[in-house]
């Protein structure tokens, strides 16, 4: 071979090498399959963070032990870009067996048939029956079809500081939304960096004027379509609703911090946390979080059921993920397995390590979940007259347009730009016209 | 052969005795050598086309697409009607309008702070490496961190900023920096010239470095003071860096969507968006058709950018 033979030769296995590197992901789409008998199921997670990993790990290394023969690899992409990996997977077809699906993702993955529908398989499950009434719900999609059955749930309840509560002359926690705006109003006192309320101005605050709305109009919510009322009108059109738009961001003029305008998660936390405020609406999670704090100490908060409306009622609008097959799959009884045993008993560990409100009936029995800051929890789902299990449509393909949409219009609000009545009528109208089609 | 007949490299003789010049040798383009030379290039050209020239392709073919992640099933060709919805979204303008304010807002003290630090580092004292690399070190941390860390520091309540303007008895009340819709853009504004500064300074350093010794001790000589040493001699010396780092870092500068992203979310009610931050928007609503329409209307107002910038250099230079 002559040195030109050589130096061409080189030059096109590099060609072909740079070729097969950009084929290289469907060359990877067998990584799943079985070879030998043995199964390896490939699962993907999508609200990763390491701990949550680590006991997925744990419970995934209990079912490998009961399943000898079905192995499973879990991916754990960053949280932020794991939806968008997940997708990606799905769409190639390869690459995973078994997956994270969210309220939020189950609507576009259903509809671009990418999950595989175990409607059967819960129906020859005999654990199915072991799941509490809103799991169970849950795990039905609009289409009537199970693509996924939920690990847990978040909803929100009231933290508050017991010790801020006592001072200022009142005798427990509010009830309803009327009495935080005045307990938080009375505690208010900025000159002593001491603010009322964890006000949620920033991304998702629409969230929580939907719940005040709700709450207001308890008496007449569709349950099945919490943005609707029973006859058939947006809840933002009730009647009742003006006055929880009012309470609502009255909340932020007498009772928040100035800067709440552009508050998220981590900022009404922390506002908690450091003991700077004294009411905050947020998901069990941050029960974990508050118990950590060396600002505020255990005997100087609490939680309360969530608030009620004029009606007496509040409705739960909780958020849920679980664990579904992709239709893809070429494992699919061993995935079906892996599913259902996620959501047996494996699922209430999930739930207690990672802070949410579980699956199981019996869990409701368990110690860790009737006394202490979880106890407000088992007052709700032991009430279910006053607070009323609602679903949000957060299946719709427009969800994340709405919620972008009702957020600026929030903050539109809080920086003078909106009223509220404003803001009520072109929420109406949004929904009026989306629901026309 | 004398000094003078050494033809300089890849160059004519100095001197020409023969006849007819003479230069290098040129190989004759044959098929045989075109294909071995395609073959070199094949490597990297099949590279960028897949990694490049075909997302950028598909990309640009989703513009004119309703490409909703919802539907996939359902992508039909829409002509402009991408196009049309964004330009009517009053937001656009703003948005736009944003831009600009973000981009001069952010180079023009980055290019004055960064040739003062790169003129500062130039000169030699103890521990220059180190300093350096503290000066340096914002350019290797990712933009949205660098957004969450300024969301803390601009925090009206807990933030380290109105902690330390209250110290020093500038203000009496908390300022709500990211509250509202001006005090915010100056916040993303600073941050990104904390960010963008290290850049300049890099750059700078580099071309300053570059000045002959022998040319600032002529100016010297002469009786060039420090400001016209600065101004007439290295300023004209490295020019051409500079309007090249200006340039780039334009088009950067436009398209780095981070540090909003992580300090405002484009809020309040997306007063703070630039292009690109709005684009975030669209692709997290599963709306491809409409970021990549965005995508394309912000090639080209850079391609544009680009045009006249060059071209006004070129005339420039001409004259």
């Amino acid at each position: 071979m002559n040195r030109r033979s050589f130096l061409l030769g080189t030059a096109g296995l590099a060609t072909v090498s740079v070729t097969g590197l950009s084929s290289c992901s469907s060359s990877g789409s067998d990584a799943g399959s079985s070879s030998g008998g043995d199964v390896t199921l490939q699962m993907v997670e999508s609200l990763t963070n390491p701990a949550r990993s680590q006991v997925l790990q744990d419970l995934l290394a209990e079912f490998e032990a009961a399943n000898p023969g079905i192995k499973v690899q879990l991916v754990s992409p960053p949280t932020e870009q794991a939806d968008q990996k997940i997708q990606q997977m799905l769409q190639a077809g390869s690459g995973v067996d078994v997956l994270e699906v969210r309220d939020l993702t189950v609507g576009p993955f259903a509809n671009n048939g990418w999950l595989y529908d175990m409607t059967a398989d819960t129906e020859a499950w005999s654990g199915f029956d072991e799941l509490t009434e809103q799991a169970q719900k849950y795990s039905k999609h609009s289409d009537g079809k199970t693509y996924f059955i939920p690990y847990g749930f978040y909803g929100l309840s009231l933290f508050y500081r017991t010790d801020l509560v006592a001072e200022a002359g009142f005798s427990g926690p509010p009830k309803t939304w009327e009495e935080l705006l005045e307990q938080a109003s009375k505690i208010q006192d900025p000159a002593k960096n001491r603010y009322g309320y964890a006000f949620r101005g920033g991304k998702n605050g629409n969230g929580n004027v939907v719940a005040a709305i709700e709450a207001y109009v308890g008496d007449s919510i569709d349950r099945e379509n919490a943005f609707k009322i029973q006859s058939g009108q947006s809840i933002f059109a009730a009647p009742e609703a003006q006055a929880a738009v009012d309470t609502y961001f009255e909340l932020f003029r007498r009772a928040s911090p100035p800067s709440s305008v552009a508050w998220g998660y981590p900022e009404m936390v922390e506002g908690f946390n450091n003991g700077s405020t004294a009411f905050l609406l947020q998901d069990p999670e941050v029960i974990a979080t508050i118990s950590e704090s060396t600002s505020v100490k255990a005997d100087q908060w609490n939680t309360a059921p969530l608030l009620t409306g004029p009606s007496g009622k509040a409705s739960q609008p909780v958020a849920t993920a679980g664990w579904g097959v992709a239709k893809a799959s070429k494992n699919t009884a061993a995935a079906v397995k892996l599913v259902q045993f996620l959501s047996g008993d494996a699922s209430t560990t999930f739930a207690k390590e990672n802070s949410l409100v579980p699956i199981q009936k019996t869990a409701g029995a368990d110690e860790f979940y009737t006394s202490g800051p979880w106890a407000s929890y088992v007052t709700m789902t032991e009430n279910p007259d006053t607070y009323l299990t609602v679903v949000q449509p957060r299946g719709v393909a427009w969800w994340t347009e709405w919620s972008t949409k009702a957020d600026n219009d929030v903050q539109k609000v809080l920086i003078d730009q909106l009223s509220p009545a404003d803001l009520l009528k072109g929420w109406d109208a949004y929904w009026t016209e989306k629901w026309k089609g | 052969m004398t000094v003078l007949d050494r033809a300089p490299r890849g160059g004519r003789p100095l001197t020409d005795r023969s006849p007819a010049p003479v230069g290098p040798r040129r190989r004759a383009f044959t098929v045989r050598r075109g294909l071995g030379l395609l073959a070199f290039l094949a490597p990297a050209l099949v590279f960028v086309a897949v990694f490049t020239y075909y997302p950028l392709l598909k990309g640009s073919q989703m513009a004119f697409q309703q490409w909703n992640l919802y539907d996939l099933r359902n992508t039909p060709f829409v002509g402009l009607d991408n196009f049309r919805t964004l330009l009517a979204n009053p937001t656009f303008w703003t948005v736009l309008r944003n831009s600009v304010v973000w981009v001069v807002g952010s180079i023009v003290p980055q290019l004055l702070i960064g040739f003062g630090l790169a003129l500062l580092l130039r000169k030699r004292f103890r521990f220059r490496g180190v300093y350096q690399a503290l000066v340096f070190f914002p350019w290797a941390v990712s933009g949205f961190l660098i957004g969450i860390l300024f969301r803390w520091m601009f925090n009206g309540e807990f933030g380290v900023v109105n902690d330390l303007l209250r110290k020093a008895g500038v203000i009496d009340t908390n300022i709500a920096w990211l509250a509202d819709p001006q005090l915010a853009m100056v916040s993303v504004i600073v941050a990104n010239i904390w960010y963008g500064v290290t850049f300049f300074a890099i750059m700078i350093l580099a071309a300053l470095q570059s000045v002959p010794d022998e040319l600032l001790e002529a100016g010297a000589l002469d009786g060039a003071g420090k400001a016209r040493t600065l101004f007439f001699i290295v300023i004209p010396f490295i020019r051409t860096t500079l309007l090249l780092t200006v340039l780039l870092r334009v088009i950067w500068v436009f398209n780095f969507p981070e540090i909003i992203y992580g300090m405002t979310g484009g809020g309040p009610a997306e007063q703070t968006h630039i292009v690109t931050s709005w684009m975030i928007n669209f692709t997290s609503q599963g709306d491809y058709g409409l970021a990549s329409a965005l995508g394309l209307i912000v090639l080209g107002v850079l391609v544009l950018f680009t045009t006249f910038y060059l071209l006004a250099l070129k005339e420039r230079d001409a004259r």
